[in-house]
């Protein structure tokens, strides 16, 4: 059997790609599954440090494309999850065209023969690395955030998607509530409009995640962690299972579809 | 058709500046900085062109609230399709300012190099300054972007990502360009706590002269949304950063955020440098 391949993708850069592959799968990984992460951005690789594990590097992407090490040898583990968890690097000092996209997609399938999910993180923008990265993808998770920017950029993304047929799902990041409520912001709901994709998660904007990424550290493993039951949530949602939406700006339709719930 | 060679020697032509805004990482604020700089640059009664670089994805009409006013984009002009008088959309605030909009149904290796430089040239003889709004990543988008620039302005946010990111564009620039930095989106609480790189961090390991520093605030985003940026304005701390920093661009002595003062607070120092602004 073979695992999920999601593409973690947005268009624009700096909303969260990395940080939502890293907490995503870290969260997949500590509900007992079988994780890759692939960084897809070679020569401006951020997973490794997201993740701490930037000085654990050996081999990366393009080394196992041009067949000089084997797929599991540039896998670095992250201890903190037992087996479950590993990254496979990006080259730092290659052009993105050192990679083609039947070789990224090979390298995509050959994870997916030995992890439950493979999560491949997608660089900004939509040349030769975008098209990499969704090479070898089953299925996507746009990224955006509430702003005319980032989901302008989401609808074109989420357009490029579809012309491959996956099947797309959306996170909508960095929501600050309180700028909903005055009307400073977009909604959630405004968000889906625009882009009607499937919900899969909504994440608020949270001092946390500045610190913890600093740190290397996915939110899954802090007990006093506020956004570690969203990407529970975010997870259980991708395994399958009916999660309902938490309210973050009361006026819209999800609250009044959903009624208030508090968290997630 | 257009000549995109520059006009004779006999005209003395004129030859604005050339700066690319540029940063590696997504989202750290290139295509605010590109607008409200462009804007500060312009109330000073400088002429600036605004070049939207980010064939595919552009935003910077968006930031700039014009929009709706795009009728042509580089593609158009690259390809003799339009004028390039007929291709720059006037500013509705300042008459100043125009905007080159990049094309969104087109991709970016559709961009010939060495016409986009021919073009920015075109437009050092028409405007003080020509700022390229330059796309995240290094691939084609950049190398375009970067073409036809001779001064790069690089904005980093206190994340190690971004850092690292910059550091390895600040390598791509090469030795042609000085880059100098902007610091943006920076939360003097969350660094008085620890939790945030602070500008001295950030630059001990970029090593870039430092343009200024500018805070995180949820007015940014607002000003964004609604296409109003925040430079339009002439008061209140982030405007002022701005201003500040255009006055640097122009050659002025600012009193800069003075972040080798070892015994000041950083909030002090962002305090005095927003203050020293004027």
């Amino acid at each position: 059997m073979s695992g999920r391949r999601i593409v973690i993708t947005s268009g624009k850069g700096g909303v969260g790609k990395t940080t939502t592959t890293a907490n995503l799968g870290a969260t997949l990984a500590k509900r007992g599954h079988r994780v890759i992460l692939i960084d897809a951005d070679i020569g401006l690789r951020n997973l490794d440090l997201v993740l701490g594990l930037e000085k654990r590097i050996v081999f990366d992407v393009v080394e196992v494309a041009e067949g000089r090490c084997q797929l599991r040898q540039a896998l670095i583990k992250d201890k903190r999850f037992g087996e479950n968890l590993s990254i496979l690097p990006a080259a730092q000092t290659r052009d993105k065209d050192a990679i083609t996209e039947e070789q990224f997609a090979t390298i995509v399938q050959q994870a997916a023969e030995i992890a439950d999910y493979v999560l491949i993180d997608c660089p900004a923008g939509i040349e030769a690395g975008f098209r990499n990265a969704v090479a070898g993808a089953g299925e996507a998770i746009v990224v955006t955030t509430p702003e005319v920017s980032a989901i302008r950029d989401a609808d074109r993304v989420i357009g490029k998607v579809a012309e491959k047929r996956l099947p797309v799902r959306l996170i909508v990041n960095r929501l600050r509530p309180e700028m909903v409520r005055t009307g400073d912001m977009l909604s959630v709901d405004d968000v889906c409009e625009i882009l009607s994709a499937e919900l899969v998660g909504v994440v608020p904007d949270d001092e946390e995640i500045i610190d913890t990424t600093n740190k290397g550290e996915p939110v899954t493993l802090s007990e006093a962690s506020k956004l570690r039951g969203v990407y529970d949530k975010i997870a259980r949602r991708l395994e399958g299972e009916l999660v309902p939406f938490t309210n973050f700006d009361s006026q819209g339709f999800f609250g009044r579809l959903f009624g208030a719930l508090k968290a997630g | 058709m257009h000549d995109l060679q520059p006009e004779p020697a006999a005209v003395p032509a004129k030859r604005g500046r050339a700066i690319v805004v540029t940063s590696g990482k997504g989202g750290v604020g290139k295509t605010t900085t590109t607008a409200n700089l462009g804007h500060a640059l312009a109330a000073r009664g400088a002429t600036v062109a605004l070049v939207d670089a980010d064939v595919g994805l552009r935003n910077l009409d968006i930031v700039l609230g014009l929009e709706s006013r795009v009728k042509h984009h580089v593609l158009d002009v690259l390809e003799e399709l339009v004028d390039l008088d007929d291709a720059l959309v006037r500013d509705k605030n300042n008459e100043n300012l125009v905007l080159l909009a990049a094309a969104q149904t087109r991709e970016k290796d559709e961009v010939d190099t060495e016409k986009m430089k021919a073009l920015i040239e075109r437009l050092r003889e028409k405007f003080d300054y020509v700022l390229i709004d330059c796309p995240a990543g290094i691939e084609m988008g950049f190398k375009n972007a970067v073409a036809g620039a001779d001064e790069a302005i690089v904005v980093c946010t206190p994340e190690v990502s971004a850092v690292r990111d910059v550091d390895r564009v600040v390598g791509l620039l090469g030795n042609k360009f000085r880059p100098q930095l902007i610091v943006n989106r920076l939360r003097p609480a969350l660094v008085k706590k620890g939790k945030m790189l602070s500008v001295e961090d950030v630059n001990a390991i970029l090593r870039l002269p430092l343009l200024g520093v500018i805070a995180d605030e949820p007015e940014i985003i607002v000003t964004t949304n609604r296409g109003e940026p925040i430079a339009l304005r002439r008061d209140g701390a982030t405007a002022s950063a701005y201003h500040a920093i255009a006055a640097k661009v122009a050659g002025e002595d600012v009193a800069a955020p003075t972040v080798e003062v070892k015994d000041e607070t950083f909030f002090s120092k962002l305090g005095a440098f927003f203050g020293g602004s004027k």
